[in-house]
């Protein structure tokens, strides 16, 4: 904890420095950027820059480093999450580069200009190292998105979903901002690292309240039940390259967040969350999952998928002692789950292309067909959700659940593993269901269009992007260990 | 008696993994490849052949790896074993290897999969269709080889997507239901069987600090108490017992059989369902002894009930392919049946009467398939009088049927004989019920023969059905051969199986002592006679 600014904690705030400028300066120029791509590569280099800049400056990552005096971290769990947001955020600029229009989007400079201020906002969040940076980050996070939700208008739902999630979020925020003023009123400090010596200390009550007040407010954003109740709205109503931003980073962020939280702060607290963190875990992957099986609209499936999946990471978390390697398993579920869950929107928003204005754009029967009409998207989409429900020949997927679940039994969580294997079987069904109408059913006769199905017509480096991510499905679920491996390490400094 | 099963044999090739991994790049090649494609290939001739040839590599590869093994001095272990880090901080390995009891079944599998490819009959997507029986026989083969429990529970899981498609693209018109009956009924029984595994593992590395998905070491390593065995045990036999199916767990058969196209049917009911007592024996037994005994019981009356009941409700049924499904669950009863006893006769009987099985269903169903493709009935009553309309087709039927009812001089006398010998001595009131089945067996069998074949023919139904042609008599020859082979020199097969076999059985009783000394005082007392006494009956056999 170095008092002085020096220049090398300069040059590791580099990547936020270059999204801000790049933010900047789409805001700026967005007027002369008028052909289609432009925009898309601006933003594109930022990001990339900034990826450049964290790669060129990785060696200065270690483990416990902390810069500006106690705010922001500079470790490899820092840096591992910052990498895996910006790539997954370079997937979604590629999503945008023809979807934009197609989903409603208006004026997409301010799209860029917004996305890269929350994507700023996201880096400095898996980066705090105290309370008040950890705010600061969730909240350019969140006022971004809740923008970005509001982008398309001509969205029957966009406007509905960014007040929901406006309203709910900067609830939740509050709750968090009671916990954390509660906390520095017990400890009388922001330092997530001084925090939990001090709280050995102190009556239990505090802790506990504090910890609920937290929680409330992190949970939110990772999507857990019982404040789970945005997301389907949010996600089917949002653009559709930001509800996978949302469904892969945005996820990612949060339960970065609370592993840093509930390993630096809570840990020597374990009996006092882990009765509440396993209801959690319970509630969510049950309703997660129960819920989704009546859903028709892709997008709201895909939804509650992502809540039972934020279930499983929940029983990761139980197993967060550094015995059981719960946040290792973790990591590697989040970059495996971010592959498999953004191609699957990804072939949803190519399927329910030009039909963002109609309120079934993302129904389940679009996808009737698929597999004679555009045999490559149904194939991909197949393997997605395969993985997604643990399947083989998704075996990434397979391999991701068997990591928590193995941590989850090892920490004695039997019975807890239990529920959550048999509601991914559960699951089977809703994933399953849009491999029926890709593959087992004809492609629909609709009256007044025309009877020869549409060929989806997909942007080049949307195509390299879905291959990206159906090889990385694949690839990280047969080749699993070296992943694994960089996740134990980043994670390691953690505990 | 220390020599143990799992000392292995070691070879430089690695010939299982080339017949793991030739079905799947088979596969790929006839996925990627535009050669293969709809509209260069519209017959889907291009692709039968190339999958055709692709399936007699593992056919050929096995048949060297069996003569290889004959040759080896000590049989009965595990040979040709190849071992590789796979995720080594869980303790998961590539881990393959081969003894009489796989065998048993890869060569079944091997033989039927050519076979299978050449008498599938489809009308679209041809390509799509082998290559997910390509990858389907990779799947069963890696089943068959998995020394990992790990890599058993991929393979195991990934039987599932090509047969899923298999059922759901080219299967009936309530196909959807039959896959989702199909899936959900599979996928709850192997993820409890998942967190079983985790639980072995985990409690095997906090007793010992080895941390292994490998059997052999999980076998020598694991001490768990008699409660936890019954539990782990039941999770793992829930799973094999889905797939078997063991009654109450058949329910989905019928559905499936209905609606899924012949080749899936003859996948399904002829390797897929073994490949259930094959992980009862493989795993669920001895990591689990003292389990398997005291819930032993219970399977083996579910078994027995299986066989009757199966036997009665065949009887019972108008469609051609219930009667067939509802008869599997009868005579797969047996094999169960066998596996229980635990003697060494019995265990060499309900193997090599899952072969048998293997190869009657087989053609029972291809032959099946050849009738109903041409009339898309599968009523019974709308057949009958068949014989002198289809002489060929009417002589192979009784073949197989035949067969079915375990007549001697056919394979399935062999292996159903073995079983009941081998259970008798110490399950003989089971064996006695279960040899009732025998009887019900020809009963509905040879009624099934006699509705379809003799009595009035219809001409106007079926005055247009044409007898076998000499392609299809063809593919039925192997079977038909392999029917009356095994019939009249089982031991040539009997002969691979039996060391595996003695040699397991002397490693899992060997298992079962050892965690009996160690937990005395907890032990649950079995069915009637006091586990005592039956370790000591164990001992005197093992000794003599």
């Amino acid at each position: 904890m170095t008092g002085l600014i020096s220049y090398s904690a300069f040059s590791q705030v580099l990547p936020l420095i270059i999204l801000t400028v790049g933010a900047l300066l789409t805001l700026l120029f967005e007027v002369f950027l008028k052909h289609e791509w432009r925009k898309e590569i601006l933003s594109a280099t930022a990001i990339v820059a900034a990826v450049g800049a964290y790669a060129t400056n990785s060696a200065e990552f270690e483990p416990h480093k902390i810069l500006f005096s106690g705010h922001l971290y500079a470790d490899p769990f820092a840096l591992f999450f910052s990498l895996f947001i910006l790539v997954v955020a370079l997937a979604v600029i590629i999503l945008g580069i023809r979807g934009l229009a197609q989903e409603g989007v208006e004026s997409s400079g301010e799209y860029h200009g917004i996305f890269l201020f929350g994507l700023v906002g996201a880096l400095v969040l898996v980066s705090a190292a105290n309370f008040i940076t950890l705010f600061l980050g969730l909240e350019i996070l969140s006022m971004a998105l809740y923008a970005l939700c509001a982008s398309a208008p001509g969205r029957p739902r966009s406007s509905e979903s960014a007040l929901k999630y406006f309203l709910l979020g900067s609830f939740s925020s509050v709750f968090l901002l009671y916990g954390i003023a509660l906390l520095y009123g017990v400890t009388g400090t922001f330092d997530l690292v001084s925090i939990n010596a001090r709280l050995i200390n102190t009556d239990s009550y505090s802790p506990m309240i504090a910890f609920l007040l937290i929680a409330l407010g992190l949970l939110f954003k990772l999507g857990a039940v019982p404040f789970h109740f945005w997301i389907a709205d949010v996600y089917q109503g949002s653009p559709t390259p930001i509800t996978a931003f949302m469904a892969c980073a945005v996820k990612a962020a949060a339960a970065a967040v609370v592993l840093r939280v509930i390993s630096g702060v809570f840990a020597d607290l374990h009996g006092l969350w882990s009765g509440m963190i396993a209801c959690c875990a319970v509630l969510t992957m049950v309703v997660g999952n129960i819920v989704a099986l009546q859903q028709r609209s892709m997008k709201r499936m895909l939804a509650f998928s992502s809540v039972a999946h934020a279930g499983y990471l929940l029983v990761g978390v139980l197993a967060i002692g550094p015995q059981y390697g719960g946040a290792a398993a973790i990591a590697f579920y989040l970059v495996t789950y971010a592959a498999m869950t953004f191609g699957s929107f990804a072939v949803v928003q190519i399927v329910s292309a030009g039909q963002a204005s109609k309120k079934n754009s993302d129904d389940v029967s679009r996808f009737q067909g698929l597999s004679s009409t555009n045999p490559f998207l149904a194939a991909c989409m197949a393997l997605f959700l395969f993985s997604l429900a643990g399947l083989p020949p998704g075996v990434s997927g397979l391999v991701a659940k068997f990591f928590i679940f193995s941590t989850a039994v090892r920490a004695d969580y039997v019975i807890l593993s239990v529920v959550g294997v048999l509601m991914s079987a559960v699951s089977c069904y809703y994933y399953l269901r849009v491999v029926v109408a890709m593959y087992f059913m004809e492609p629909p006769v609709v009256a007044g269009e025309s009877s020869v199905a549409p060929r989806f017509d997909i942007p080049l480096p949307l195509t390299a992007v879905l291959v990206f991510a159906a090889l990385l499905v694949v690839v990280l679920g047969l080749f699993p260990a070296r992943l694994f491996e960089v996740a134990q390490q980043v994670t390691s400094s953690l505990l | 008696m220390n020599e143990s099963f799992f000392i292995m044999g070691e070879s430089d090739i690695d010939i299982l993994s080339l017949l793991i991994a030739t079905p799947l790049l088979g596969a790929l090649l006839l996925y990627i490849l535009p050669f293969f494609s709809d509209r260069d290939d519209p017959t889907g001739r291009r692709s039968r052949i190339f999958s055709f040839i692709i399936t007699l590599i593992p056919l050929s590869l096995s048949f060297i790896a069996l003569a290889a093994s004959r040759g080896m001095n000590n049989p009965g272990v595990i040979q040709f074993v190849k071992r590789v880090n796979w995720i080594p901080q869980l303790g998961i390995s590539y881990f393959v290897g081969i003894d009489g009891i796989s065998f048993a079944l890869l060569l079944l599998t091997v033989v039927l999969m050519p076979l299978v490819i050449l008498s599938a009959q489809i009308s679209q997507k041809r390509r799509a269709f082998f290559a997910n029986l390509l990858v389907v026989e990779a799947a069963m083969i890696g089943t068959l080889l998995a020394l990992d429990l790990f890599l058993f529970y991929v393979f195991w899981e990934l039987m599932l997507a090509p047969m899923y498609f298999l059922i759901g693209i080219w299967g009936g018109n309530k196909r959807i239901n039959a896959t989702l009956k199909f899936v959900v009924y599979t996928v709850v029984g192997s993820v409890l069987m998942l967190i079983a595994m985790l639980y072995l593992v985990w409690s095997t590395y906090r007793t010992t600090g080895v941390l292994t998905f490998a059997t052999d070491q999980l076998l020598a390593l694991s001490s768990l108490t008699a409660l936890e065995q019954i539990w782990l045990f039941s999770a793992f036999a829930i799973a094999f017992a889905i797939k078997v199916p063991i009654f109450p767990f058949h329910t989905w058969m019928a559905d499936v059989y209905t609606e899924a196209p012949t080749a899936a049917l003859v996948v399904s009911s002829g390797i897929m369902i073994k490949l259930g007592l094959y992980g009862l024996i493989r795993f669920a037994y001895p990591m689990f002894p003292i389990g398997a005994q005291v819930v032993g019981p219970i399977i083996v009356a579910l078994a027995v009930f299986g066989i009757l009941y199966g036997a009665l409700v065949a009887w019972e049924q108008g469609d051609l392919r219930r009667l067939l499904a509802f008869s599997s669950l009868s005579h797969l009863g047996f094999c169960v049946l066998g596996v229980f006893a635990f003697e060494t006769i019995s265990l060499t009987g309900a193997i090599f009467q899952a072969v048998c099985h293997g190869i009657t269903a087989a053609g029972l169903f291809i032959l099946l398939g050849m009738l109903t493709d041409q009339t898309r009935s599968r009523d019974i009553s709308a057949y009958g009088g068949l014989t002198e309309k289809m002489p060929r087709f009417a002589f192979v039927l009784l073949i197989f049927t035949l067969s079915s009812v375990a007549l001697p001089l056919t394979n399935s006398f062999v292996g159903e004989f073995l079983i009941l010998i081998g259970s008798f001595r110490v399950l003989p009131l089971a064996t006695a019920l279960a040899s009732l089945g025998v009887i019900f067996g020809a009963v509905y069998m040879l009624s099934f023969y006699q509705k379809l074949m003799f009595g009035r023919f219809d001409a106007a139904k079926n005055g247009s059905l044409r007898d076998l042609s000499l392609a299809q008599a063809l593919i039925l020859v192997p079977l038909m051969v392999l029917v009356f082979y095994l019939g009249i020199f089982p031991s040539s097969l009997l002969s691979t199986i039996e060391p595996s076999v003695v040699s397991y059985r002397t490693a899992v009783i060997l298992k079962k002592q050892r965690v009996v000394e160690s937990t005395p005082e907890s032990l649950p007392v079995a069915s009637g006679r006091s586990l005592e006494a039956r370790l000591i009956d164990q001992q005197a056999v093992l000794k003599g």
